[in-house]
């Protein structure tokens, strides 16, 4: 056989293949799919949106931080000492009696 | 229903439209892109992406050639892309389809040469440079007169004619060293 045959025989067998009877059916479920996602995705602006949001958000968290000025006078002061609080010599009847 | 017709439906979002359209066409976008990747289950891959595409690309079709044409145009470029793309793959494959096919009538012996044979044209044809292949496949796989291939391919019928005849010489020379 001449080798010219031999590729009209390759390719007169080749072109008997036949794609699966389903494969429309293949594409349509990925295109619908596709679009689902599609429609799923969230949009650029919502995602920017968002992202400004949660930065505004600390920046005004720290600005409000930043801005508390400790007011208070140094006499006001925490008194932690337990015996000045309730004085326990009340009860100690020896100092009335 | 006329291509028109369809491409009108599917642009105004009928998607069963694009089914008929894609029923119409899918034996030869599949028979042209057997011919550059010459296995089944890789072929109904690439066609199945390349309707994808299509869908895809609607709005870009502008009409100026007939639907068959751009459809080619689409076939063969993600074709070749994806020749490119699995080369490894590709060795592969053809490996096991030496080794691994069903035995008929034939002897294993006889068997083992034809598959020898069949890898030695399939990868002559694949070692045609870019422009011969296109024109062979579109040519030999799909039947195409040389006026279509010529317009798939955006170049005069001379030229395509040209092409053919050193592709045809080409493999000669490759299958008889």
């Amino acid at each position: 056989m001449k080798t010219e045959q031999y590729i009209d025989n390759l390719i007169r067998r080749e072109k008997q293949m036949e794609p699966n009877p389903f494969l429309s059916t293949r594409v349509m479920a990925t295109i619908e799919k596709s679009q689902q996602q599609e429609v799923r995705k969230v949009p650029v602006w919502q995602a920017v949106v968002l992202a400004a949001s949660i930065a505004a958000v600390a920046f005004l968290g720290v600005t409000i931080g930043n801005s508390y000025v400790d007011n208070a006078s140094p006499e006001m002061v925490m008194n932690i000492n337990d015996s000045q609080i309730e004085n326990l010599g009340y009860y100690n009847f020896a100092d009335y009696e | 229903m006329s291509d028109e017709q369809l491409i009108h439906e599917i642009l105004s979002g009928d998607n069963s439209a694009f089914k008929a359209l894609m029923e119409k066409y899918q034996l030869q976008v599949f028979r042209t892109v057997v011919g550059f990747v010459h296995s089944k289950e890789d072929a109904e891959d690439v066609t199945q992406d390349i309707f994808v595409k299509v869908y895809q690309s609607f709005t870009s079709f502008k009409g100026e050639s007939e639907f068959s044409t751009w459809l080619y145009r689409i076939t063969v470029n993600m074709s070749i892309n994806f020749i490119n793309r699995n080369r490894k793959n590709r060795l592969l494959q053809s490996l096991e389809d030496i080794f691994h096919k069903p035995s008929g009538e034939k002897t294993p012996m006889e068997h083992l040469e034809d598959s020898e044979r069949d890898h030695r044209i399939r990868k002559a044809i694949d070692s045609l440079p870019e422009k011969q292949r296109m024109a062979f496949i579109l040519s030999k796989y799909e039947e195409l007169p040389q006026k279509t291939i010529a317009s798939v391919m955006n170049t005069s019928e001379g030229a395509v004619e040209q092409l053919l005849q050193r592709a045809k010489n080409n493999l000669q020379k490759k299958l008889t060293t």
